[in-house]
């Protein structure tokens, strides 16, 4: 269902500059995924290379966030194949960044923003794991190491100043970037982050996109993220995985983003618009089924 | 209707009204069992809180109702009820979901038929209103020896297991999917923290009764976290919330004519008011704290060693004054019921000096701290007055378990050696780390004097191992410091914001 080559349109060429080499970082096979037992989507086959930027977009309830949780081991897909650094998805996987869409945090959330760094320094497990870490549970040893990683990970999302700032302070933008510093602070080589752009304008959007680009970049981690809209982050883009339709479609941008591959997708016409500041609009598709649009 | 001050009222003379109402055992049961109690609702309220459980912990109380009426009723003691009941009503709501605790509508249906079930077992028993009273509103001075050594149990058993879970715990219960991806066991640490809170509210039911569970729960920790952001701080401020109203409670309650628990509630319901309404105040001026951290920093410091200076001058003097009086009358003893005048006159000097030294430690942490948003040198400085501040606390601890334990000895009380073995260690430890945060403040001023380019800051900073001196010289240091504004140049990793 992806559109061949010769349908590129070259208006999106990706900014990347880390080499996208090596084998798949995740492999994907045929999967199928059923929630509750109702199908969510099926007959997905898509590579994620080392260091790639890639979105997944599609309308709500797609099964986008279901994605996430197979790759994190917490659900499992009901066929197929499905490999994260080249063995099978499990729940607890240092090399994994998350931040999911809800968080337990609020306004009442009395606590300054380094703990909750600090708290996701690797190590959380019962007992020494892959990578041997100390021993989390009880009083703490290396609390240097612990401080520095923290800090750094704030530093590097333009967040160290929010450090003593209580969580429930923050406005929706610094509260993303805290949680992408607690993401990263285990130095992982993968980042999920699913909706960080929800409640966002477009220019805040924006900022953080370049803020998550820049930092992955610099770190060189695998990043997926979930999206509804993909305008903000289009120029960083390595890859799309659109889901849509109980199908899902993957490829570079311009091969994924065209009229022919959302209508195959959809199965009813969808035009994709172009306007004179790159920006696309997809219309049809998940208008006809009353759900917004992407 | 009875008079609020029959009986006997207080002196005002504290050591001799101490003396009086802990000669009696009840009493000494009450203080022990209420401290450990305290003790422990003052951390794990901290995650109630933290969790959002507050109604689930009141619920978990009432659930203990009807299981200490059935014990009451086939003869055993109402804790073995309470405890077996709460430890159920916890495994069930561990086992019915992530966020169980918070299923308002769910719980609060379990609550009202273990209440109505409760009643039923109780209607069913002849000694009905005592016993039904004492359960429902508290009955600490009518605690047994073994209650108290049942309650000392359970209290260590609480203590030792946060200790050992305590991390996993707070990130579970501050963000729960991320920790699950993680790959943290939530619900082992989910039925954990429940089992806690039943095994703390078994033991809280006796001082303040299933119905006033939650002042003593819930409220502290609630106030201790709109008093600061750090972890280890609020928890500490939330026990020593819990400990001195159980403490004052009981006081209050052994010489006024009303009850205990009314005590404990009234006075934790009084600082709620009053931090709340500072609280209103304090976002006010929160913000403009984060605008301009270093003036404020650097004055808070200034303030800081002044205080210091007069601190060491009044611990010098009553000092002194103590050693005087121990030359000139050898016999008098440690007995500070029985000290002379310049004993009297020592306590009168060295107890406003410590109370300025911790004010002086607070002062210097919170000032390092508004420096270290800007230059990262000064958070090893914070941290170090920080182990001072602890530190202090288990000095004084140790020496009322010391005094308290000599004062004790002459009744022949069986716990006053334990308090006094337990005291003296307490004591020397505390003292190595207030030595420690003093090592810290000398540290930061120096580093202050090199942000700022003030030579007689670092001198003053070099004078501290020299009581009074070296803090005096550091005022004038900060003085200048401080109206030079702001340091003569950046320096530091601080990312500027855009």
């Amino acid at each position: 269902m992806i559109a061949s080559p010769a349908l590129l349109p070259a208006a999106h060429p990706p900014v990347a500059s880390l080499p996208r080499s090596g084998p798949p970082v995740i492999h994907a096979e045929r999967l199928e995924v059923r929630y509750r037992n109702k199908l969510v989507w099926k007959d997905a086959s898509f590579d994620v290379l080392p260091g790639e930027f890639v979105a997944v977009i599609g309308p709500n309830g797609a099964g986008k966030t279901t994605l996430f949780r197979m790759l994190l081991g917490l659900h499992h897909p009901s066929a197929g194949q499905l490999t994260i650094f080249g063995t099978s998805p499990r729940r607890g996987n240092y090399r994994i960044g998350y931040v999911p869409q809800r968080h337990t945090i609020d306004r009442e959330t009395h606590l300054e923003c380094d703990k909750l760094v600090r708290l996701a320094y690797p190590g959380a497990r019962w007992g020494p794991g892959d990578r041997f870490a100390p021993l989390r549970w009880g009083p703490r040893l290396r609390l240097g190491a612990e401080r520095e990683a923290a800090a750094s990970a704030l530093e590097d999302v333009g967040a160290y100043e929010l450090s003593s700032k209580p969580l429930g302070a923050l406005s929706g933008g610094e509260l993303q970037r805290v949680f992408l510093a607690e993401a990263l602070v285990g130095s992982p080589d993968m980042l999920l982050l699913d909706e960080p752009l929800s409640n966002l304008d477009l220019r805040r959007s924006r900022e953080l996109v370049e803020t998550i680009h820049g930092v992955v970049q610099a770190r060189g981690v695998t990043t997926l993220l979930v999206a509804h809209d993909i305008n903000p982050m289009i120029r960083c883009l390595d890859k799309v995985i659109y889901i849509a339709n109980g199908k899902v479609a993957t490829g570079r941008p311009g091969d994924v983003l065209t009229s022919e591959s959302l209508t195959a997708l959809y199965g009813v016409r969808v035009e994709v618009l172009h306007d004179s500041r790159d920006n696309i609009v997809i219309v049809g598709g998940e208008d006809e089924r009353g759900e917004e649009g992407a | 209707m009875t008079n609020l001050w029959s009986g006997e009222p207080f002196s005002w003379n504290f050591v001799t009204d101490l003396r009086e109402m802990l000669a009696f055992e009840f009493m000494r049961n009450a203080f022990a069992a209420g401290t450990m109690i305290a003790l422990v609702a003052g951390i794990i309220g901290y995650f109630v809180v933290l969790r959002r459980s507050s109604f689930a912990s009141h619920a978990l109380g009432h659930t203990g109702f009807s299981g200490a009426a059935a014990a009451v009723l086939v003869g055993v003691d109402p804790v073995y009820g309470l405890l077996l009941f709460t430890m159920v009503a916890a495994s069930g709501m561990a086992f019915l979901g992530n966020r169980a605790s918070n299923r308002d509508v769910e719980i609060g249906t379990v609550l009202a038929f273990a209440l109505g079930l409760g009643l039923l077992f109780l209607s069913l028993y002849e000694g009905y209103a005592t016993e039904a009273y004492s359960i429902l509103f508290g009955e600490v001075l009518g605690i047994s020896t073994s209650g108290v050594v049942f309650t000392l149990w359970a209290g260590f058993a609480v203590l030792a297991v946060v200790a050992i879970i305590y991390r996993p715990l707070l990130f579970a219960s501050l963000d729960e999917d991320v920790a699950e991806a993680k790959g943290l066991p939530m619900l082992v640490l989910g039925l954990a923290f429940l089992w806690l809170l039943a095994v703390t509210i078994t033991i809280a039911v006796q001082i303040v009764g299933v119905l006033l569970i939650f002042a003593l729960m819930v409220t502290p920790a609630a106030i201790a976290v709109r008093l600061t952001t750090r972890v280890g701080t609020a928890v500490l401020a939330s026990i020593l919330i819990a400990v001195s109203a159980t403490w004052a409670g009981l006081f209050l309650g052994f010489y006024l004519n009303a009850p205990v628990s009314f005590f404990i509630t009234g006075i934790i319901f009084g600082e709620y008011i009053v931090i709340r309404g500072l609280g209103v105040l304090r976002e006010s001026s929160y913000l403009q704290a984060v605008d301009a951290p270093e003036p404020d920093g650097v004055r808070a410091l200034r303030n800081a060693a002044i205080t210091a200076a007069l601190s060491q001058v009044l611990l010098v003097g009553g000092l002194v004054a103590l050693a005087v009086d121990l030359l000139a009358f050898p016999s008098a003893g440690f007995d500070p019921g029985a000290l002379g005048s310049h004993a009297t006159l020592a306590i009168a000097l060295l107890v406003p000096g410590a109370a300025l030294a911790a004010v002086s430690y607070l002062l210097y942490f919170t000032g390092f701290r508004k420096l270290a948003t800007s230059s990262r040198d000064f958070t090893p400085p914070a941290f170090l007055t920080l182990t001072g501040i602890l530190g202090l606390l288990v000095a004084v601890s140790g020496l009322g378990l010391f005094l308290g334990g000599i004062a004790l000895s002459a009744t022949g009380y069986a716990l006053a050696p334990v308090a006094i073995l337990f005291g003296v260690p307490m004591l020397g430890l505390g003292l190595v780390l207030s030595v420690i945060g003093l090592y810290g403040q000398a540290l930061g001023s120096w580093r202050v004097g090199l942000r700022y380019r003030e030579d007689e800051l670092r001198s003053g900073a070099v004078l501290m191992a020299v009581p009074v001196v070296g803090n005096l010289v550091a005022f004038l240091g900060y003085r200048r410091a401080l109206a030079r504004g702001s340091p003569p140049e950046p320096s530091g990793r601080r990312v500027t914001p855009s």
